[in-house]
């Protein structure tokens, strides 16, 4: 009687073991998913990292209606703030394209676009029933420190309409210059206020913002080579320099490598970093030096001018022999602290 | 019979398991383990700069009898922040331990770091002597 409760019990284990596996390994059943019989649309933002003023944020908007239904109308891109000058939608769409490496390759699908306020538009002049456009919005100077909102629009031939809003992105506070070539003994002067590079002539006329003077010297018994030093620096580092009458400024550098910033170096292969305004923000550059030695291609110099108005970045885009090509992120931190 | 058995087994298992716990294995208040070697020195150093590039101008030589390291640097070298690396020999620890950038400008008060050996008995303060490469 025993040995019987014993075999009808592990008979039922086995059992409720068996069926948990067989229900956990069974398939659902794939159906292939249709389509809504209706326009639909969906947009992506292709701009990765900060939202600078001046610079453009790309997205790519996609509609598509059943051809049953009808054809694409128009499309429409509404910004929260008007765009500056230079937005823009392409009227092409874009497809992979599998036989030439899988390049992007346009098909014209519209009439060019048409700008009026903040709204941008592409009207379709062929019978299509999806495409893909791609939308340009370029940030005006008025949605600094602020958000923006983009609202894409598809229409059909059917009168049907849809919408999809994106953001809200919020705007930079930081400026941005690139690819500012500086020349030993001559373009030498760095302006952090200007964003400018002056020669002798020009420091003297704005002596009251030059904070960088750039050296090239190559000495026997040191490598000093590429160096940017505050006027204010101890004359030793600034060896053969005849300042222009007024400046004078100091500043606070901090040398960095391999800080390639993406905006900044957008060429390099390994330009995968952002700085945005909260870099700006936390930096604390207390105590550090007003010259950074020695600098080569791919270094970068972090500064906060004298009067602690602005903070910036200078990367170090490409040296040679007396000259170098430097890029400038630059956040201003207020009226001075 | 079987209920010895299985007794017996459960004692042995208990004493494996005292046996296993018994010996407590040393170590440090650092969760580091304390060895029995004796060897106490550095072997070799290095200085990085705040890019954590290197700004040595040669070599720097540690002097294991006078327990001094002299390293000479760049010029335009900032000694307000610098980070020092050391090579230890084996099961050797530093104190104080290096946790970020350190002023080596008093270059008259070289800052010294002491070497602590594996079995923590033998300790040796090194002097790290800064000079800077001239223009």
């Amino acid at each position: 009687m025993q040995h019987r409760t014993q075999y009808i019990g592990f008979t039922s284990f086995l059992l409720a073991t068996l069926s948990l596996l067989a229900v956990s390994c069974k398939k659902d059943g794939y159906s292939l998913p249709t389509a809504a019989n209706k326009l639909q649309d969906e947009a992506i933002k292709r701009t990765l990292g900060p939202n600078i003023v001046g610079q453009q944020i790309e997205f790519a908007y996609a509609m598509a209606i059943p051809s049953s239904k009808g054809k694409l109308a128009s499309c429409t891109a509404e910004a929260s703030i008007a765009g500056a000058a230079g937005t823009w939608m392409e009227n092409k769409s874009y497809f992979t394209d599998v036989n030439n490496s899988g390049k992007d390759t346009g098909v014209l699908v519209g009439s060019p676009y048409v700008n009026s306020g903040a709204t941008t538009t592409v009207t379709y002049t062929v019978d299509t029933s999806a495409a893909t456009l791609r939308y340009y919005y370029v940030i005006p100077e008025e949605a600094r420190g602020k958000t923006v909102t983009i609202t894409f629009t598809a229409k059909s031939s059917d009168g049907e309409s849809i919408s999809t809003k994106m953001g809200p992105y919020t705007i930079s506070n930081m400026d941005m210059t690139l690819n500012m070539k500086v020349t030993n003994k001559t373009q030498m002067y760095i302006s952090i206020g200007d964003m400018s590079v002056y020669d002798s002539t020009g420091a003297a006329a704005h002596a009251g913002s030059i904070d960088l003077v750039y050296l090239y010297r190559t000495y026997s018994t040191s490598t000093f080579n590429h160096a940017l030093v505050a006027p204010a620096a101890d004359p030793m580092y600034l060896p053969d320099v005849i300042l222009p009458a007024g400046v004078n400024r100091d500043a606070k550098l901090l040398k960095v490598f391999n800080l390639r910033d993406h905006n900044l170096a957008p060429d390099e292969q390994y330009g995968d970093t952002f700085i945005d305004d909260v870099d700006f923000q936390k930096i604390d550059l207390t105590g550090e030096p007003d010259y950074a030695i020695n600098l080569k291609q791919d270094a970068g110099v972090w500064v906060e001018t004298a009067d602690g108005k602005y903070r910036a970045y200078v990367f170090v885009n490409k040296v040679a022999t007396n000259t170098a090509t430097l890029s400038m992120k630059r956040y201003t931190l207020g009226n001075g602290k | 019979m079987k209920p010895n058995i299985i007794v017996a087994l459960i004692g042995l298992l208990m004493a494996g398991t005292w046996a296993a716990c018994g010996k407590s294995i040393p170590v440090d208040e650092d969760g580091l383990l304390i060895t029995t070697r004796t060897d106490c020195y550095v072997s070799s150093f290095e200085l990085l700069g705040t890019d954590y590039v290197s700004v040595r101008s040669g070599t720097a030589t540690v002097d294991t009898t006078a327990l001094k390291i002299n390293v000479k640097v760049l010029f335009g070298t900032d000694l307000t922040h610098l980070y020092p690396q050391f090579t230890l020999a084996q099961d050797c620890k530093l104190t104080p331990k290096i946790t970020g950038f350190v002023d080596l400008s008093d270059t008259l008060h070289p800052k010294q770091w002491t070497v602590i050996s594996g079995n923590r008995k033998i300790q040796k303060t090194y002097s790290v002597v800064v000079s800077v490469q001239s223009r």
